[in-house]
Protein backbone atom coordinates (compact mmCIF):
# COMPACT_ATOMS: atom_id res chain seq x y z
CA UNK A 1 0.00 0.00 0.00
CA UNK A 2 2.59 2.21 0.70
CA UNK A 3 4.86 2.68 -2.21
CA UNK A 4 8.17 4.83 -1.69
CA UNK A 5 7.41 7.25 -4.06
CA UNK A 6 5.10 8.84 -2.56
CA UNK A 7 6.13 8.59 0.58
CA UNK A 8 9.46 10.88 -1.09
CA UNK A 9 7.44 13.20 -2.32
CA UNK A 10 5.64 13.71 0.48
CA UNK A 11 8.64 14.66 2.76
CA UNK A 12 9.94 17.11 -0.43
CA UNK A 13 6.87 18.85 -0.20
CA UNK A 14 7.11 18.88 3.64
CA UNK A 15 10.89 20.04 3.64
CA UNK A 16 9.90 22.70 0.62
CA UNK A 17 7.04 24.11 2.08
CA UNK A 18 8.83 24.78 5.73
CA UNK A 19 11.81 26.32 3.15
CA UNK A 20 9.52 28.73 1.30
CA UNK A 21 7.28 29.80 4.66
CA UNK A 22 10.86 30.48 6.44
CA UNK A 23 11.75 32.45 3.52
CA UNK A 24 8.73 33.78 3.08
CA UNK A 25 8.41 35.53 6.78
CA UNK A 26 12.08 36.49 6.51
CA UNK A 27 13.03 38.19 3.29
CA UNK A 28 13.35 41.95 3.41
CA UNK A 29 11.69 42.71 -0.25
CA UNK A 30 8.14 42.15 0.48
CA UNK A 31 7.37 41.03 -3.48
CA UNK A 32 9.79 38.01 -3.16
CA UNK A 33 7.87 36.97 0.51
CA UNK A 34 4.63 36.98 -1.94
CA UNK A 35 6.73 34.50 -3.91
CA UNK A 36 7.78 32.31 -1.87
CA UNK A 37 4.16 31.93 -0.50
CA UNK A 38 2.92 31.22 -3.74
CA UNK A 39 5.29 28.26 -3.35
CA UNK A 40 4.44 27.51 0.01
CA UNK A 41 0.74 27.37 -1.63
CA UNK A 42 1.65 25.34 -4.46
CA UNK A 43 3.71 22.63 -2.64
CA UNK A 44 0.69 22.72 -0.16
CA UNK A 45 -1.68 22.02 -2.76
CA UNK A 46 0.89 19.09 -4.06
CA UNK A 47 0.44 17.51 -0.13
CA UNK A 48 -3.55 18.09 -0.41
CA UNK A 49 -3.23 15.78 -3.77
CA UNK A 50 -1.40 12.89 -1.56
CA UNK A 51 -4.23 13.15 0.86
CA UNK A 52 -6.50 12.24 -1.57
CA UNK A 53 -7.96 15.71 -1.26
CA UNK A 54 -8.13 16.46 -5.09
CA UNK A 55 -10.92 18.88 -4.85
CA UNK A 56 -9.06 20.75 -2.18
CA UNK A 57 -5.99 21.08 -3.92
CA UNK A 58 -7.99 22.49 -6.67
CA UNK A 59 -9.57 24.93 -4.88
CA UNK A 60 -5.85 25.59 -3.16
CA UNK A 61 -3.98 26.73 -6.25
CA UNK A 62 -7.32 28.61 -7.95
CA UNK A 63 -8.25 30.28 -4.75
CA UNK A 64 -5.02 30.99 -3.09
CA UNK A 65 -2.67 31.35 -5.38
CA UNK A 66 -4.65 32.26 -8.10
CA UNK A 67 -6.99 34.60 -6.52
CA UNK A 68 -5.95 35.77 -2.67
CA UNK A 69 -2.13 35.94 -3.89
CA UNK A 70 -2.65 38.60 -6.64
CA UNK A 71 -4.97 40.19 -4.64
CA UNK A 72 -2.04 40.84 -2.28
CA UNK A 73 0.13 41.67 -4.69
CA UNK A 74 -1.67 44.18 -6.36
CA UNK A 75 -2.03 45.56 -2.95
CA UNK A 76 1.35 45.52 -2.23
CA UNK A 77 2.07 46.92 -5.62
CA UNK A 78 -0.42 49.79 -5.82
CA UNK A 79 0.91 51.18 -2.16
CA UNK A 80 4.46 51.40 -3.53
CA UNK A 81 6.57 51.15 -0.98
CA UNK A 82 10.25 51.94 -2.04
CA UNK A 83 11.40 52.38 1.51
CA UNK A 84 10.97 48.78 2.52
CA UNK A 85 13.82 47.42 1.53
CA UNK A 86 16.28 49.82 3.11
CA UNK A 87 14.48 49.59 7.01
CA UNK A 88 14.73 47.00 9.00
CA UNK A 89 12.15 43.60 8.23
CA UNK A 90 11.44 42.78 12.16
CA UNK A 91 10.69 45.12 15.03
CA UNK A 92 13.20 44.88 17.76
CA UNK A 93 11.02 42.08 19.73
CA UNK A 94 11.88 39.53 17.31
CA UNK A 95 13.76 37.27 19.54
CA UNK A 96 10.15 37.42 21.69
CA UNK A 97 8.14 36.48 18.63
CA UNK A 98 10.65 33.36 17.55
CA UNK A 99 10.31 32.13 21.21
CA UNK A 100 6.57 32.45 20.67
CA UNK A 101 6.79 31.01 17.32
CA UNK A 102 8.75 28.01 18.43
CA UNK A 103 6.65 27.58 21.88
CA UNK A 104 3.47 27.02 20.37
CA UNK A 105 4.93 25.27 17.14
CA UNK A 106 6.27 22.49 20.38
CA UNK A 107 3.12 23.20 22.14
CA UNK A 108 0.81 21.92 19.29
CA UNK A 109 2.96 19.12 18.41
CA UNK A 110 3.01 18.26 22.26
CA UNK A 111 -1.03 18.47 21.63
CA UNK A 112 -1.78 16.84 18.87
CA UNK A 113 0.60 14.22 18.62
CA UNK A 114 0.88 13.53 22.26
CA UNK A 115 4.23 12.35 22.01
CA UNK A 116 7.40 12.81 20.10
CA UNK A 117 6.84 9.54 18.31
CA UNK A 118 6.20 10.23 15.27
CA UNK A 119 3.32 7.78 14.21
CA UNK A 120 0.58 10.16 15.91
CA UNK A 121 0.54 7.95 19.18
CA UNK A 122 -2.32 10.82 20.78
CA UNK A 123 -3.97 10.58 17.83
CA UNK A 124 -7.31 8.04 17.43
CA UNK A 125 -6.59 5.09 15.30
CA UNK A 126 -7.89 5.34 11.88
CA UNK A 127 -11.05 4.10 10.13
CA UNK A 128 -10.47 1.03 8.92
CA UNK A 129 -11.79 0.30 5.17
CA UNK A 130 -13.06 -2.98 4.47
CA UNK A 131 -10.80 -4.72 1.30
CA UNK A 132 -12.03 -3.54 -1.94
CA UNK A 133 -13.90 -0.72 -1.20
CA UNK A 134 -13.48 2.02 -3.14
CA UNK A 135 -12.20 4.87 -1.34
CA UNK A 136 -14.93 7.31 -0.12
CA UNK A 137 -12.64 10.41 0.07
CA UNK A 138 -11.09 12.89 -2.65
CA UNK A 139 -14.24 12.36 -4.31
CA UNK A 140 -15.76 15.79 -5.76
CA UNK A 141 -18.95 14.23 -5.83
CA UNK A 142 -19.15 13.09 -2.52
CA UNK A 143 -17.85 16.49 -1.14
CA UNK A 144 -20.66 18.32 -3.37
CA UNK A 145 -23.40 15.98 -1.68
CA UNK A 146 -21.60 16.86 1.78
CA UNK A 147 -21.68 20.79 1.04
CA UNK A 148 -25.65 20.71 -0.14
CA UNK A 149 -26.86 18.06 2.40
CA UNK A 150 -26.01 18.52 5.84
CA UNK A 151 -23.83 21.62 5.41
CA UNK A 152 -26.25 23.46 3.60
CA UNK A 153 -26.39 26.56 6.04
CA UNK A 154 -22.97 26.86 6.81
CA UNK A 155 -22.19 26.86 3.07
CA UNK A 156 -24.98 29.97 2.66
CA UNK A 157 -23.40 31.61 5.58
CA UNK A 158 -20.41 31.47 4.05
CA UNK A 159 -21.64 33.01 1.08
CA UNK A 160 -23.14 35.66 3.64
CA UNK A 161 -19.48 36.57 5.17
CA UNK A 162 -18.36 36.52 1.39
CA UNK A 163 -20.93 39.40 0.60
CA UNK A 164 -20.52 41.08 3.48
CA UNK A 165 -16.64 41.10 3.09
CA UNK A 166 -16.94 42.56 -0.46
CA UNK A 167 -19.30 45.25 0.75
CA UNK A 168 -17.01 46.20 3.73
CA UNK A 169 -14.29 46.44 1.55
CA UNK A 170 -15.35 48.88 -0.90
CA UNK A 171 -16.79 50.97 1.94
CA UNK A 172 -13.50 50.78 3.85
CA UNK A 173 -10.90 51.53 0.97
CA UNK A 174 -13.73 54.42 -1.08
CA UNK A 175 -12.07 57.49 -1.19
CA UNK A 176 -14.30 59.99 0.56
CA UNK A 177 -15.25 63.04 -1.75
CA UNK A 178 -17.04 64.94 0.95
CA UNK A 179 -16.13 65.44 4.64
CA UNK B 1 -2.00 6.62 4.25
CA UNK B 2 1.11 6.98 2.97
CA UNK B 3 2.96 8.79 6.07
CA UNK B 4 1.69 8.22 9.46
CA UNK B 5 -1.05 11.06 10.26
CA UNK B 6 1.47 12.42 12.80
CA UNK B 7 3.91 13.40 10.34
CA UNK B 8 1.30 15.77 8.75
CA UNK B 9 0.04 17.04 12.15
CA UNK B 10 3.77 17.98 12.88
CA UNK B 11 4.34 19.82 9.73
CA UNK B 12 0.68 21.51 10.52
CA UNK B 13 2.37 22.42 13.79
CA UNK B 14 5.95 24.16 12.03
CA UNK B 15 4.13 25.97 9.78
CA UNK B 16 2.18 27.22 12.41
CA UNK B 17 4.86 27.98 14.44
CA UNK B 18 6.27 29.84 11.77
CA UNK B 19 3.67 31.98 10.82
CA UNK B 20 3.14 32.98 14.69
CA UNK B 21 6.57 34.14 14.11
CA UNK B 22 6.22 36.29 10.70
CA UNK B 23 3.00 37.77 12.37
CA UNK B 24 5.03 39.10 15.26
CA UNK B 25 8.24 39.51 14.31
CA UNK B 26 7.26 41.31 10.59
CA UNK B 27 6.76 44.84 11.10
CA UNK B 28 5.20 45.34 7.42
CA UNK B 29 1.25 45.43 7.62
CA UNK B 30 0.33 43.40 4.74
CA UNK B 31 3.04 40.66 5.31
CA UNK B 32 1.50 40.45 8.57
CA UNK B 33 -1.53 39.39 6.59
CA UNK B 34 0.33 37.08 4.94
CA UNK B 35 1.39 35.43 7.74
CA UNK B 36 -1.62 34.93 8.93
CA UNK B 37 -2.65 33.04 5.32
CA UNK B 38 0.16 30.84 6.05
CA UNK B 39 -1.48 30.05 9.63
CA UNK B 40 -4.29 29.09 8.18
CA UNK B 41 -3.28 27.09 5.64
CA UNK B 42 -1.17 24.90 8.20
CA UNK B 43 -4.97 24.12 9.54
CA UNK B 44 -6.57 23.38 6.64
CA UNK B 45 -3.15 21.09 6.14
CA UNK B 46 -3.96 19.55 9.35
CA UNK B 47 -7.93 19.12 8.56
CA UNK B 48 -6.87 17.75 5.50
CA UNK B 49 -4.63 15.01 7.53
CA UNK B 50 -7.15 14.33 10.06
CA UNK B 51 -9.58 13.39 6.90
CA UNK B 52 -7.85 11.39 5.47
CA UNK B 53 -6.68 9.77 8.69
CA UNK B 54 -10.70 9.03 9.64
CA UNK B 55 -11.73 8.92 6.23
CA UNK B 56 -14.46 11.15 6.31
CA UNK B 57 -14.69 14.08 4.10
CA UNK B 58 -15.88 17.05 6.68
CA UNK B 59 -12.57 17.53 7.48
CA UNK B 60 -12.42 18.28 3.54
CA UNK B 61 -15.35 20.83 3.75
CA UNK B 62 -14.32 22.44 7.06
CA UNK B 63 -11.06 23.69 5.16
CA UNK B 64 -13.33 24.74 2.86
CA UNK B 65 -15.03 26.94 5.25
CA UNK B 66 -11.22 28.44 6.15
CA UNK B 67 -10.29 29.21 2.54
CA UNK B 68 -13.39 31.31 2.47
CA UNK B 69 -13.50 33.40 5.60
CA UNK B 70 -9.06 33.52 4.38
CA UNK B 71 -10.94 35.10 1.27
CA UNK B 72 -13.10 37.48 3.24
CA UNK B 73 -10.54 38.22 5.82
CA UNK B 74 -7.97 38.96 2.91
CA UNK B 75 -10.57 41.84 1.59
CA UNK B 76 -11.39 43.33 4.69
CA UNK B 77 -7.93 43.32 6.12
CA UNK B 78 -6.54 45.01 2.66
CA UNK B 79 -9.41 47.26 2.70
CA UNK B 80 -8.30 48.57 6.23
CA UNK B 81 -4.30 48.49 4.96
CA UNK B 82 -5.56 50.87 1.80
CA UNK B 83 -7.44 53.03 4.31
CA UNK B 84 -4.93 53.41 6.68
CA UNK B 85 -2.18 54.45 3.64
CA UNK B 86 -4.73 57.04 2.52
CA UNK B 87 -4.50 58.78 6.12
CA UNK B 88 -0.42 58.08 6.67
CA UNK B 89 1.86 56.84 3.45
CA UNK B 90 3.60 53.86 4.78
CA UNK B 91 2.30 50.53 5.65
CA UNK B 92 4.77 49.90 8.73
CA UNK B 93 2.78 48.97 11.84
CA UNK B 94 5.55 51.12 14.12
CA UNK B 95 3.86 54.38 12.52
CA UNK B 96 0.41 53.60 13.80
CA UNK B 97 1.18 54.93 17.20
CA UNK B 98 -2.23 57.67 17.48
CA UNK B 99 -3.34 55.78 20.06
CA UNK B 100 -0.66 55.05 22.09
CA UNK B 101 -0.37 57.05 25.42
Amino acid sequence: MTFPAAQAAFYYMAAASVTSAILAVTRRNPVHSMLWVLALFLHVAGIFLLLDAEFLAAVQVIVYAGAILIFYLFVLMLLDLPGEVAGPRFGPHWPLAAAGGIGFAALAWLALVGTFHPAGAGVATAAVRAPGEDPPLGNLSQVGMALFGPFALPFEMASLILLAAIVSAVVLARRRTQP
Amino acid sequence: MIVPVGVVLALSAVLFGIGVFGFLARRNLILMLVSIEVMLNAVNLSLAGFSRHFDDPRGQILALFVIAVAAAEAGVGLGLVIALNRNKPGASVTDLTELKW
